[in-house]
């Protein structure tokens, strides 16, 4: 990366704002270069682990607010949510706000760039999620959004202008894009949700240059093609398995991993006989052709919403005595695995949350599935709830220590199934859920030893928690709470060693960068954007 | 998919007529009056897997408010009722519903608006006894707030009988353990409202409500209405009593006539102060 001076100096030096120049090869080399955060994850390999060490267990304590945002107000009704993780390159940040803004901000102060919002209507469909998103990627000089009308722009880094857009599909039948989108080297990877409103869902290419599409690769495969035996009749046509997380990349191995959601309807799995591939699974793509070069399905026939869109985690390390390139997972069906990503083997597959309904993993990676675990018409109380032992939001990886972090939500639901017809850009569910009450669940940090899944310590939340954590070189590990505290743990025993009341629910993930040789770590509470340092 | 809290739809048979959605629109220009009457069958059955855990299942009231009435305390006209479906309402209970899509918010909103031509529920005494008693053998203004006097330790009563029901009111004057208030929080989701705790620290030890809560600290106001504000990492025990109100019983207290009347008196309440 070219660096760049990001003093007040410049400014006045150059007269000029500071556009980034973010190569692929930054991109490659983001997991070791702490000072900037140039993807969803801060990396290929989606370790969501700042490297610094400024910040550490004997001065946590002095952490304190070094500048603070607030985000632009919107007229689009229900679109208060923030689950966006900025990213940082060349001094400045750039993050979106709900549902499909972006904002540049001098990394230094805080300052507003620039702001750009799409013109999107009231009346956009965003079937089964809230009207959030989840960031942007950059490449080059461009900054790429994705939007909630499934739409999915390119703008001038340094103006926000638009360079280019393009339609990804059709948002009146449920189509949307709420993730952070994934740049490779001249090309830009996104998915989409969708699956609550019957869509058949893929991963798409464009070329970042000209947006035009280069591959579409759909997760449930039409008559004919390999998984097809796992579907009868029409039902591939509204089959869901919805890619709405970034995914992650090993340039070595020259594979794209990307994670797909529940086969449509969710809970009424009569519809859909058949394992449904390849819903609630992980895919390794060639980033080139789109192809598949393996899959591994971690819940078959899907009936709880158990989507698999969560972070996969590239490590490398010595599993069994063996030297192995691995991808881990902790699932939202509450089990954590390990897959050889070069083979897409299964490795490993533990509990790592209260759960009813399966007795284990077996040798091949099948869950044993607990008889009469299903949704009824009558409701079925089962552990995990719908939205999972953890979700969307990110573990991080200490590859200093080997410990894997989640956030865990410990709360049960009763399923319901009950009938329902496809009707384009309507719900498309078969059935329901009736979380248990908030007292009567709880949540949690957790450390796993990422080689084993065997349970390290716990840091207990008040409530399930929304928002991803992060560990640094500090030995810390940075989390927050539904409750609004953002708080930093030792990564060695889990115990609390500094916490801050951010005023408002956090479903963020934290990130971390550094500016002028000073760390700072991030969060968004509410809609307040809050940089932390050690002064 | 993420973070749903999903519909049932579930099989129903009900039915309404045109005639009926162009009848019970409240405001002329009203966006129900294009409706048809499976649109009104939709939105009866959204209505029951979204709404019924706290209106009932014919709107008849629950924890939350009967809806059985031609005017709503918050949707005086079509569109409110929309707005207040859409976005709950601050401060109470009501959480938004984002997770309706629009078409089946008019549904639901069409089916809510056709409510209002239910019977009331009849009073099963005297309010003007009920008054009487609430204000000396009840004692009941040393707990709860009604049209502005009292005290603040125990919920608000002022326009109860707008948000509760007969069984419900009476199942909380008899027994207030069983089914204690709940509020929903978008943070958080449902939680007990008024959750008695109790606290053991080095000052003593203390019980009573509480205020709110996180990993790190708990706030509390005990029966005389002083608010204390604990550290959680320096306490000697924390406990949350579920199922134990702080607000007595009053079935041994009061007989079958005057619990009625109360009950009675409370349901008049309606929001005039």
């Amino acid at each position: 990366m070219r660096k760049i001076i990001t003093g007040f100096l410049f400014f006045c030096l150059s007269g000029n704002a500071v556009v980034a120049q973010t190569s692929y090869q930054d991109l490659v080399q983001d997991e070791q270069n702490g000072e900037d955060w140039l993807s969803y994850s801060g990396g290929y390999k989606s370790h969501r682990f700042s490297p610094l060490r400024q910040i550490n267990k004997d001065n946590v304590d002095q952490l304190k607010v070094i500048w603070a945002y607030q985000m632009q107000p919107t007229n689009i009704s229900g679109a208060g949510l923030q689950e966006t993780t900025p990213v940082v390159a060349d001094g400045i940040m750039y993050l979106t706000e709900s549902p499909s803004s972006v904002s540049a901000l001098d990394a230094q102060t805080g300052k507003l760039l620039w702001h750009w919002a799409p013109d999107i209507a009231n009346s956009v469909l965003n079937i089964g999620f809230p009207r959030i998103n989840r960031g942007v990627a950059i490449l080059d000089d461009t900054v790429y959004v994705a939007t909630l009308d499934a739409r999915l722009f390119a703008l001038d880094a340094g103006t926000g202008a638009v360079r280019w857009e393009t339609t990804v599909a059709d948002n009146s039948v449920g189509f949307s894009l709420t993730l952070a989108p994934l740049a490779l080297d001249g090309k830009i990877i996104v998915g989409v949700s969708g699956a609550e409103a019957g869509v058949r869902a893929f991963v798409d290419a464009y070329d970042a240059l000209s947006g035009e599409r280069v591959w579409r690769t759909y997760t449930v495969p039409a008559p004919g093609e390999p998984g097809s035996e796992t579907w009868q009749g029409d039902a591939w046509q509204t089959g869901g398995g919805s890619t709405w997380l970034t995914g992650s990349f090993d340039p070595e191995l020259n594979t794209l991993y990307w994670t797909t959601g529940n086969p449509a309807p969710d809970w009424n799995g009569d519809l859909r006989p058949g394992d449904n591939l390849f819903t609630c699974s992980v895919l390794a793509l060639d980033p080139d052709t789109g192809e598949m070069k393996w899959h591994f399905q971690y819940t078959p026939h899907d009936t709880h919403d158990w989507d698999a869109n969560q972070i996969p985690v590239l490590v490398d390390g010595e599993f069994e005595g063996q030297q192995r390139k691995l991808l881990a997972l902790a699932n939202r069906n509450a089990f954590y695995y390990l897959i050889d990503r070069e083979t897409g083997e299964y490795l490993l597959g533990e509990a790592y949350s209260y759960q009813t309904w399966a007795e284990g993993i077996d040798d091949n990676g099948r869950p044993i599935v607990i008889p009469n675990t299903e949704p009824t018409r009558e409701g079925n109380i089962v552990w995990p709830s719908l939205q999972g032992a953890t979700n969307w939001f990110s573990p991080s990886y200490n590859p200093n220590t080997q410990q894997f972090f989640v956030a865990n939500r410990r709360m049960g639901a009763k399923y319901y199934k009950s009938d329902v017809e496809y009707e384009p850009g309507t719900p498309f569910l078969g059935g329901g859920e009736q979380a248990l009450d908030g007292d009567d669940a709880s949540g949690a940090v957790i450390s796993l030893e990422v080689m084993t899944g065997k349970f390290q310590w716990e840091f207990p939340l008040q409530s399930p928690p929304w928002s991803g954590v992060m560990a640094t070189g500090g030995g810390l590990v940075f989390g927050s709470s539904n409750e609004g505290n953002f708080f930093a743990l030792d990564s060695d025993t889990g115990s609390a060693l500094w916490n801050f009341n951010s005023g408002a629910h956090v479903r963020t993930n934290p990130m971390g960068f550094a500016i002028d040789g000073k760390q700072r770590v991030a969060i968004i509470g509410g809609t307040t954007l809050f940089v932390f340092g050690v002064e | 998919m993420p973070h749903l809290i999903k519909l049932i739809l579930c099989a129903s048979g009900f039915s309404l007529s045109l005639a009926t959605s162009l009848l019970y629109a409240q405001t002329t220009g009203s966006p129900f009056t294009e409706l048809n009457e499976s649109d009104f069958a939709e939105g009866r059955e959204v209505f029951q897997v979204q709404c019924a855990r706290c209106h009932g299942m014919f709107g008849e009231g629950g924890e939350g408010p009967s809806l059985t009435r031609a005017k709503l305390s918050y949707a005086s006209n079509d569109q409110q009722l929309m707005s207040v479906i859409r976005n709950g309402i601050s401060g109470t209970g009501m959480p938004g519903t984002w997770q309706i899509s629009e078409p089946h918010l008019l549904r639901v909103a069409a089916y809510v608006s056709s409510l209002g031509v239910l019977e009331e529920e009849s009073l099963p005494g005297d309010p003007t006894a009920g008054e009487l008693v609430y204000q000396t053998k009840g004692n009941c203004a040393s707990c709860h707030i009604l049209a502005g006097k009292g005290k603040g330790v125990g919920p608000e009563l002022t326009g109860v009988g707008q948000r509760r029901n007969a069984d419900y009111l009476r199942q909380s004057v008899i027994n207030p353990d069983v089914d204690q208030p709940k509020v929903y929080s978008r943070r958080t989701g449902t939680l007990n409202a008024f959750l008695t705790v109790r606290v053991v620290s080095e000052y003593g030890t203390y019980e009573g409500l509480r205020i709110n809560e996180d990993e790190f600290s708990v706030q509390m106001r005990d029966v005389a209405g002083r608010v204390y504000s604990f550290d959680k990492s320096k306490l000697s025990s924390y406990e949350k009593a579920f199922g134990h109100s702080l607000m007595p019983g009053y079935g041994a207290a009061l007989n079958g006539k005057e619990v009625d009347d109360v009950v009675s008196y409370l349901m008049t309440l309606k929001g005039e102060v």
